[in-house]
């Protein structure tokens, strides 16, 4: 059963995201809940003031990553839709930098695709950030994404 | 054996029935892109090769990268892949450093 990805976005942007207008996209008549996660810059990592943020990613690998954990969204929870933006590129204090909404007939799925969602993503998508300072900038301790250990994996036939 | 005396194939063929190789474009992301200088290559490496093989031969020209093979993954065409996966022509292999989207 193919997973009801048309009606979803995923997109990598170098603008800034509109976050109402993807909150928005994902709410339908029959839903009944949409939660979202707003990413966004902090002006500090471990004590020190953050300038600005660079991302960057393996964009067709990480947007395939992206559209993956949509698909899991579907079949794990009862979600409507899915919208799962990042923005790559220099980032400003307080700019978002990754937004997700999942709609759904009830609160719970939704909370719970959200939340596994945004953990999936800074788990296994291939998106780096380097963190500016007053005195230099430093790629970010990041997560390291599991791989198979032995074969080469097939291509999951979707 | 046939490939004993090929008198009558040209060199090419001769060469490439005893020493095949693969061209496979290569990435590199985040920290890996500034240690080895760049961001994309394409190289030809012998047939079989492994992708481990394949780092160990960019860790010899820039001998700082070796220092990050035990924290990063390898992907082969956009999927997650393991070191010893055999190289294909035509694959295209990235090193990934720990992800940090978000």
């Amino acid at each position: 059963m193919a997973p009801p990805l048309q009606d979803d976005i995923y997109e990598l942007v170098r603008e800034p995201i509109n976050t109402s207008l993807l909150a928005s996209h994902v709410r339908a008549a029959e839903d009944g809940a949409t939660v979202t996660f707003d990413g966004y810059v902090r002006n500090q990592s471990h004590n020190r003031p953050t300038l600005y943020l660079d991302y960057e990613a393996y964009e067709s690998m990480a947007l395939a990553k992206m559209r993956e954990i949509g698909a899991q969204l579907h079949e794990k929870y009862r979600v409507h839709r899915v919208a799962m933006v990042h923005r790559l590129g220099r980032l400003e204090i307080g700019e978002t930098s990754v937004f997700i909404a999942v709609s759904a007939a009830h609160r719970a799925a939704a909370f719970d695709a959200c939340r596994f969602a945004i953990d999936t993503l800074k788990r296994t998508v291939p998106i780096w950030k380097k963190e500016y300072f007053e005195d230099g900038a430093v790629w970010a301790d990041g997560e390291l994404p599991p791989a198979p250990a032995a074969t080469r994996r097939a291509k999951p036939a979707s | 054996m046939l490939l004993a005396l090929p008198i009558r194939a040209g060199y090419n063929s001769y060469v490439a029935s005893v020493s095949q190789t693969v061209r496979v474009k290569v990435l590199f992301f985040g920290r890996l892109k500034e240690v080895a200088g760049r961001s994309e290559d394409a190289l030809e490496i012998s047939e079989a090769a492994t992708i481990e093989q394949l780092f160990a031969l960019y860790a010899e020209r820039h001998p700082e990268l070796a220092k990050f093979r035990s924290s990063l993954v390898a992907s082969c065409n956009e999927e997650f892949a393991a070191w010893g996966t055999p190289l294909h022509s035509g694959d295209e292999v990235a090193f990934l450093p720990p992800v940090s989207g978000g």
